[in-house]
């Protein structure tokens, strides 16, 4: 019987020694890794910046590839929307061999990532992180895709002061590196305007009930009022400051430039909401814009929602065209090439000028939204 | 004053969402001494059955507002309950005579499945309840407005509070429940089926965090699969504050941790409103450890 059991498993293992000699050499793929939240709380974005890479990659790939008939290979990683998962994800992709790494939606997590990146000189482009401490650690290889917080802040501040001529100012954050960061800068555009700022506080996301604070936000009296977090909040708030009766203007982020947020808040609700943002996918008009619509359309069966799966697609096809022009797939040439000769590329995103040396997209992407009756959100025109 | 009076109404309803879940909590470990990790997400998961039923019957046709309301809680308690019934006999009953540590882990177990299997039936975005189901208005009483659902949530808490009190102190099967929870072998040896008892409770347990489930679903209308983890914490914290095991010990440490919680948010920082929670916690644990109404009870040998 023992006899048996040996020779099958000589024989087995003989089968695949020869299946393995027998198997053509294929060229080693090129790894880009896209690092999202694909579980957890921003997995509906997450998702979509990763379908966005996989569309365009399936395109480089059946027009041949690149580097002379190399395929692009994207690795998901997935960080679950928390910063020690994105910690634990990030070594995961380094150890599969990536020379890039695309991501996060939340700037929290790419934080936790991006020293590890660094680390190994692999080359990180965030998708749609916007606080401005991310590009003032003075990691070499990593990039912005969107534009940053203190632009965001500048566009809230103009809006509130030389728009709107209102003073009596209410911000609120929920202590995430993004929602904080664009509410400090915000308050610091203001007061230089000349606005007073009534109230300033944070609330814990992830909750239910907000009347507590937001009760205190009325007391306050101010005449427009700052929600800088991300969108189940903003909804929550929203329908909640109706019912306690706070009538003052609401504003809010481009984290909740998404339907979601009016879905979840109501059309009734959420119409009249101020937000500052960077265009939305449908109102671009650029023609790369438009054909990529479509072709998410075509392979996915619905548009892609919001703008960061715009970002995660610039976000690849940079790379590939820095892996194109260099004809390397080495992260330090890849991302010399993104500092010092990326000029004017068209992008699905706008046209992208080229990044500064701190990695930032330069130019300014943000705009002012609105939420008109029929709940869309629409370019806002005074 | 104004402002005081809402802080304390919000704080009531809070507290008595925390105090509905915090039952499950303290009824299986009074039975079983385990502290069943999963009820969390059983809370969530009766928002989400709350959910598909009012869709299936909107879709449907059925056009009254209160008689989709009770189908959902009909169906979301019972199916909940049935839920909770078979993650005992499934995960918690094999380990019945396991170290005290395999069922908790057991447990954490049960509740990652059930999350992800929400978030995998149901999509990964966050759902909303449909609107019209409720009264939206609210009174106006001295120049606030109190809204109407929330008191009709923390007068619905009440009443499931106080059904089950009287349930559990006042009649028969009560009374073997109790029995359970201080001795099984004893109880046993009074012709009690333990099995049953356990598998009652936890069917009550579940069906009740449903409920507080389904109200929270109805009033916020946004819910999660992640919800069931923050809110679960805070309810585990209130059974503890009132003594775990302890019934009225449950009730009592849900609405004090809900009322105290939104006045300090209220009052003093609402970024800080977790830490006051915990702190609370902290504070009167270091003075009565066994929690507010807990009771000492000679350890078994």
């Amino acid at each position: 019987m023992r006899k048996i059991l040996v020779l099958a498993v000589v024989a087995v293992l003989a089968v695949s020694v020869v299946a393995c000699a027998q198997k053509p050499k294929e060229k080693p793929t090129i790894k880009i890794g896209v690092q999202e939240a694909l579980t957890g709380d921003w997995a509906y974005e997450g998702q979509g910046i990763l379908n966005a890479v996989n569309l365009l990659a399936e395109q480089v790939n059946s027009a041949g590839g690149l580097l002379d008939g190399r395929k692009v290979e994207i690795i998901p990683g997935d960080n679950k929307s928390d910063a020690k998962e994105s910690a634990l994800s990030a070594q995961k992709l380094i150890n599969s061999g990536v020379i890039a790494v695309i991501g996060s939606y939340g700037s929290t997590v790419t934080e936790a990532a991006q020293k590890l990146y660094d680390e190994k000189g692999i080359v990180h482009i965030a998708t749609a992180s916007t606080a401005t401490r991310l590009t003032e650690h003075g990691y070499k290889r990593f990039f912005r895709i969107c534009s940053s917080d203190d632009r965001q802040g500048l566009c809230a501040a103009d809006l509130i002061v030389n728009k709107l001529g209102l003073k009596k100012v209410a911000i609120i954050h929920d202590n995430t590196t993004y929602a904080k960061g664009l509410a400090d800068w915000t308050k610091k555009y203001l007061e230089e305007r000349g606005a007073n700022i009534v109230f300033f506080d944070a609330l814990t996301p992830k909750e239910k009930d907000y009347t507590a604070i937001l009760t205190r936000v009325k007391a306050a009296q101010p005449e427009v009022w700052y929600y800088t977090g991300y969108y189940p909040e903003a909804a929550l708030l929203v329908r909640q400051a109706a019912d306690i009766g706070l009538k003052a203007q609401f504003m809010t982020g481009d984290a909740s430039n998404n339907p979601e947020f009016v879905r979840l808040a109501g059309v009734e609700y959420a119409k009249g909401a101020l937000i500052t943002t960077p265009p939305q996918p449908a109102d671009l008009p650029y023609p790369e814009a438009k054909k990529f619509l479509e072709d998410y359309k075509a392979k996915f069966g619905k548009y892609p929602e919001s703008i960061w799966s715009l970002m995660g697609a610039d976000a690849f096809r940079v790379l590939v065209e820095a892996i194109k022009q260099t004809n390397s797939d080495d992260p330090g040439k890849i991302a010399d090439y993104l500092h010092n000769q990326l000029k004017n590329f068209p992008g699905i995103t706008g046209p992208i000028e080229g990044f500064d040396e701190r990695g930032e997209r330069k130019g300014s992407t943000y705009e002012v939204y609105t939420v008109n009756d029929q709940g869309q959100i629409v370019p806002y025109k005074k | 004053m104004e402002q005081f009076v809402q802080q304390f109404l919000n704080g009531l309803t809070v507290g008595s969402g925390y105090a509905l879940v915090a039952l499950g909590y303290t009824m299986v470990y009074g039975v079983l001494k385990l502290i069943n990790f999963a009820h969390g997400d059983l809370f969530m998961l009766g928002a989400y059955l709350a959910l598909s039923t009012t869709l299936t019957l909107l879709a449907a046709g059925v056009a009254t507002p209160w008689v989709v309301v009770l189908a959902a809680f009909a169906a979301s308690m019972s199916l909940v309950g049935l839920t909770g019934v078979f993650i005992e006999r499934t995960a918690y009953r094999p380990l019945r005579r396991a170290t005290r540590l395999a069922p908790v882990v057991s447990a954490l177990g049960a509740a990652v499945v059930i999350q992800n299997g929400v978030m995998l039936a149901y999509g990964a975005n966050y759902q909303v309840f449909p609107e019209g189901l409720v009264a939206v208005g609210g009174w106006r009483v001295a120049g606030m407005t109190i809204p109407l659902f929330r008191v009709a949530m923390l007068v619905v808490s009440l009443c499931l509070m106080g059904i089950l009190y009287l349930f559990v102190q006042r009649t028969t099967v009560g009374a073997a429940i109790r029995a359970v929870s201080l001795d099984h072998d004893t109880a046993r040896l009074m012709g009690i089926d333990v099995d049953r008892i356990i598998m009652l409770v936890f069917l009550i347990g579940p069906a009740l965090g449903a409920a507080a489930g389904i109200m929270i679903g109805l009033y916020y209308r946004q819910i999660h699969f992640t919800m069931g983890w923050v809110y679960g914490l805070k309810a585990f914290t209130a059974a503890i504050l009132g003594g775990i095991g302890n019934i009225p010990g449950a009730m009592v440490g849900g609405m004090i941790l809900g009322l105290f919680e939104t006045l300090a948010a209220g009052y003093i920082s609402s970024a800080w409103k977790d830490a006051f929670a915990f702190l609370l916690l902290i504070a009167i644990l270091v003075v009565r450890p066994t929690g507010l109404l807990g009771e000492r009870v000679a350890e078994k040998l």
